[in-house]
């Protein structure tokens, strides 16, 4: 209890050297406060500082309080309104409600977040209850549609043309308050979240025994499961309606929760709240005393983001509990193809004859159709350019996420899951604030940079960890959130260049120079051929570490190679497309689907795959909504993930 | 770095003046502020980036023959062929596409807005660069010396001389204050009235600055500019802190249309025009 002890009084520090700096006590307002008769330092006081404080212990306690009912229902410690999509599609409602309908948001936000929250977690429940709701494949298809949520909302943004400024605020997560009214709805929220959460305590705590024996003893699994969840993605999404993204403290607090040592389903389920509401209080005291002190004034969301990813690493080594590595039951019955050779030929010529049929055909402002015979000199070498570039982008991502799948044995393993497009994107970021205008090389150079430096960071955590996949896992998400809390962090300033960023999040392929498309078209290459040269490796490397080290495998070294190739084929994609494109996760997905099992046609063909998607995805990004060109990134996750999603449900059949 | 921009706008210089022996070339525009200016210089782009929010902007009209490019940050290079331009208007701020803009057209690209530094003598100054780029050289000089005139007969009708503070309402609680690197702070000056936003900016603006702050003004006039959030709006109607700040008692608000806050010379005549406008209310 001590340490919680200490964070309350250091919370309770800070916020009090920020009021005390606004306003002498002396000069503090009486009681019953009345704006009218009050100075603006009073006003200030009573109306600003004051509520900011009780929303921060607030908002704080309810996402602890959901973070913490998500992972005991779900059984996952992976879960929370993050990791399972709620928050973004509370944002993407929000967002849309903007741009196409801001009378509805007349009537106060909760509403249409709360509808959006429901609209992308129930298909994700829907989905995870299909297998049985294994962790990991909730938490892919969680992230999945959160992803995409994201990315829609991404390409609103940038189609409106000019920046949103309550949505970027939205987005960093702001505490400030300017009366009492977010307050009193998380008051009422939460007390009426906890007491639900007393009565579910019981239930919770025999689910925590297993299905089986939940079942055995009589209880109600669905009901359970959709009551507690409901309750849930309520808490969050009221959340996001009042103050915005808060990253990472509903994973975070019931992790902390455990580590102080809460047993018991209802020591967890009261401890949780208070983690979480110290948390966020103690993220916002020291923002308010850093500008007490004149200095910057950062969203408080962005900044619990940064904290947490650190979090998570200081934790992993603590965690009893871990994703179990047998995951995914169903994997084992992958029907192997009879011909693989076949299904490669197949695949290969679906790319060609793809790429032939979008190099001479389109839309242009007349219409659709064939591209005119005058109009050829200057049109094809321009959607030559575009079409290698996305093709070899795409052929990259898939092969380092073939790479990193084989080399971890996790089916969820993916660069954009690694955080590697998230250091990619930081690198990004990083050139367009260093250079005053900068160009080409420089993105690309801060880029890569950025990638490989996150890789780094990755591989020297989880090597130290003996690369166990369930850690290397957590390692990729917590440097993940710490990216896209610095970006947050950068929109929510507001600064005009976060525009640039903002563009390049959504990722085209309109703004590659040929020297660069045919320089990520030998990248592709120099890729597929060093994936075919380690197929060997990749067909032991899944078989663990006891099994490749009785056949004479120098593991160290393969896989210290095999992360550095992924990681740089992945810098080198993200500079196009964008880090949010999730090709890399699918492609690897889709071949095993299509029966390509064996490491060598699983290289080969997961390799194609990406490059279909991503020629299938230039083309969508071309034509759609001409002249306007759509995010590529966004195009390729919506023409993989609907496929990604039948795959994932049709395995529980098998 | 330097070079290679130099390389470029010499590149596009030296290009320009073959195709303007034949008369003014087509022009296609990325920039607004570019688009804005070749306006007012009587020679509108053939085509522009974002057409349909421009119009919601524009200060001048745009013909209805205009092509769009599609996004600023990602133009359609294929419809920019379509609308085979002789010259490219561009600026620093998309720099990363100007190689693929040059393999088109050549590319008349400034850096207008540059953090730190006033635009609007940059602007202003773009007018006769321009002008002489398109070959219609002697086309600045009257387009500024009427503009001078309007900026000194708007100065001459201001009766009140308390300082304007410039701000967009983001949502309920946050708003963006336009500083002395702005294009509307440039042209407050003009009209001879002062900014009281003397801390930094970001980039012309600084935001968000939540609405406490704006206590530290309370002898300024609030000008907000652009439309409010029908959410934000509601929150205001209620909110003690905004009803509780000095101004907004003794009703010294202003509202004005939303503006192009990243134009040429035209915005800023734009904005003191409505800003002298609406001071003129009570």
């Amino acid at each position: 209890m001590r340490p919680i002890l200490a964070a309350a009084l250091l919370a309770l520090a800070l916020w009090a050297f920020a009021a005390l700096t606004a306003l002498p006590f002396a000069a503090w307002p009486a009681l019953p406060w009345r704006a009218e008769g009050m100075e603006t330092g009073q006003i200030l006081l009573a109306f600003g500082l004051m509520p900011r404080g009780a929303v921060a212990l607030l908002a704080g306690a309810c996402l602890g309080l959901a973070g913490a009912l998500m992972q005991a229902v779900l059984r996952n410690p992976l879960a929370d309104p993050t990791t399972l999509g709620t928050a973004s599609g509370a944002q993407l409602a929000l967002v849309a409600a903007t741009i196409f309908a801001p009378g509805w948001l007349a009537g106060g936000a909760l509403p249409v977040a709360l509808a959006g929250a429901a609209a992308v977690t129930l298909p994700v429940l829907a989905l995870g209850a299909r297998r049985g709701f294994a962790p990991v494949t909730v938490t892919i298809a969680g992230m999945l549609a959160g992803m995409l949520c994201s990315a829609v909302a991404t390409a609103l943004t940038l189609a409106q043309g000019h920046y949103l400024l309550s949505l970027v605020i939205w987005n960093g997560g702001s505490l400030t308050q300017q009366d009492w009214s977010g307050a009193a709805h998380l008051a009422l929220a939460l007390a009426a979240g906890l007491a639900l959460a007393a009565l579910l305590a019981r239930p919770l705590m025999v689910l925590s025994l297993g299905t089986e024996g939940a079942r055995g003893l009589g209880l109600g699994l669905a009901p359970l499961r959709m009551g507690t969840l409901l309750l849930a993605v309520c808490l969050s999404a009221l959340v996001s309606a009042e103050v915005g993204l808060v990253g990472f403290v509903g994973l975070a607090a019931p992790a902390i929760a455990r580590s102080l040592g809460a047993r018991t389903m209802r020591q967890r389920l009261l401890l949780a709240p208070l983690a979480g509401a110290l948390l966020l209080s103690l993220a916002d005291g020291a923002l308010l005393a850093i500008a007490a002190m004149e200095g910057p004034s950062l969203p408080t969301g962005a900044l619990t983001g940064l904290i947490g990813g650190p979090l998570l690493l200081w934790l992993l080594p603590r965690m009893t509990t871990h994703v179990p590595q047998r995951a995914e039951a169903g994997d084992g019955l992958a029907r192997r193809a009879r011909r693989p050779a076949r299904v490669l030929a197949v695949l290969a010529a679906l790319v060609l004859a793809l790429s032939a049929l979008t190099l001479f055909g389109g839309r242009g402002p007349e219409g659709w159709g064939w591209i005119a015979p005058e109009l050829r000199e200057t049109f094809l070498p321009l959607r030559a350019t575009a079409i290698l570039a996305a093709l070899s982008a795409g052929a990259l991502l898939a092969g380092s996420g073939a790479l990193l799948q084989r080399l971890t044995a996790n089916p969820m393993a993916a660069p954009e899951v690694l955080g590697v497009t998230g250091g990619a994107a930081l690198g990004y970021a990083a050139a367009v604030f260093l250079f005053p205008a900068p160009g080409p090389l420089e993105l690309a150079l801060c880029t890569a940079a950025g990638g490989a430096l996150a890789l780094a960071a990755l591989s020297a955590h989880a090597l130290r960890a003996d690369l166990a996949p369930a850690r290397l896992l957590l390692a990729g998400l917590a440097i993940g959130a710490l990216a896209s809390a610095v970006l947050g962090a950068i929109m929510a300033s507001d600064d005009r260049r976060a525009w640039v960023i903002l563009g390049w999040l959504a990722g085209s392929a309109t703004n590659v120079t040929p020297a660069g498309a045919a320089a990520l078209a030998a990248l592709a290459l120099a890729l597929l051929a060093a994936l075919l040269a380690a197929a060997r490796w990749l067909e032991i490397l899944p078989l663990g570490p006891a099994t490749a080290r009785a056949l004479g495998l120098p593991m160290a070294q393969a896989r210290l190679a095999l992360i550095l190739l992924a990681g740089l084929a992945t810098g080198a994609a993200t500079l196009l497309v964008g880090p949010v494109s999730f090709v890399g996760l699918m492609a690897p997905q889709i071949a095993r689907s299509l029966g390509l099992t064996r490491a060598l046609p699983f290289v080969a063909g997961t390799w194609l795959i990406g490059a279909l998607l991503m020629v299938l995805a230039a083309f969508g990004a071309r034509t759609a909504t001409f002249p306007y060109d759509l995010p590529l990134g966004l195009v390729a996750t919506l023409v993989g993930a609907p496929w990604l999603f039948l795959t994932l449900m049709k395995r529980t059949a098998a | 770095m330097v070079t290679r921009r130099a390389l470029l706008a010499a590149m596009a210089a030296g290009w320009a003046r073959p195709v303007l022996g034949a008369g003014a070339p087509r022009i296609a525009a990325i920039d607004w502020a570019m688009a804005e200016t070749a306006m007012a210089l009587g020679h509108p782009p053939q085509a522009l980036a974002e057409l349909v929010a421009f119009r919601r902007v524009a200060p001048l009209p745009p013909p209805g023959s205009t092509a769009d490019l599609g996004l600023r940050g990602a133009p359609n290079l294929e419809a920019l062929s379509l609308s085979a331009p002789g010259l490219i208007l561009s600026s620093s701020y998309y720099a990363f596409a100007e190689p693929q803009l040059a393999r088109i057209a050549p590319v008349f690209s400034r850096a207008l807005y540059v953090p730190g530094e006033p635009p609007l003598p940059k602007v202003t100054e773009l007018l006769a660069e321009l002008a002489a780029a398109l070959g219609i050289p002697e086309a600045a000089a009257p387009v500024l010396a009427s503009a001078e005139a309007e900026f000194a007969a708007l100065a001459g009708r201001v009766q009140d001389r308390r300082p304007c503070l410039l701000l967009e309402i983001g949502d309920a609680r946050h708003v963006r204050i336009f500083g002395h690197d702005s294009l509307y702070g440039g042209a407050l000056e003009k009209l001879g009235l002062e900014n009281p936003w003397a801390e930094g900016t970001r980039f012309a603006f600084y935001a968000p600055v939540p609405i406490e702050r704006l206590a530290a003004f309370p002898e300024a006039r609030l000008i907000l500019i652009g439309e409010v959030p029908p959410q934000a709006q509601r929150a205001l109607d209620r909110g003690a802190l905004w009803n509780g700040l000095l101004p907004v008692r003794r009703g010294n608000v202003r509202r004005l249309p939303g503006i192009n806050a990243f134009g040429g010379l035209p915005s800023a005549l734009r904005f003191a025009r409505e800003l002298v406008a609406a001071l003129e209310t009570t």
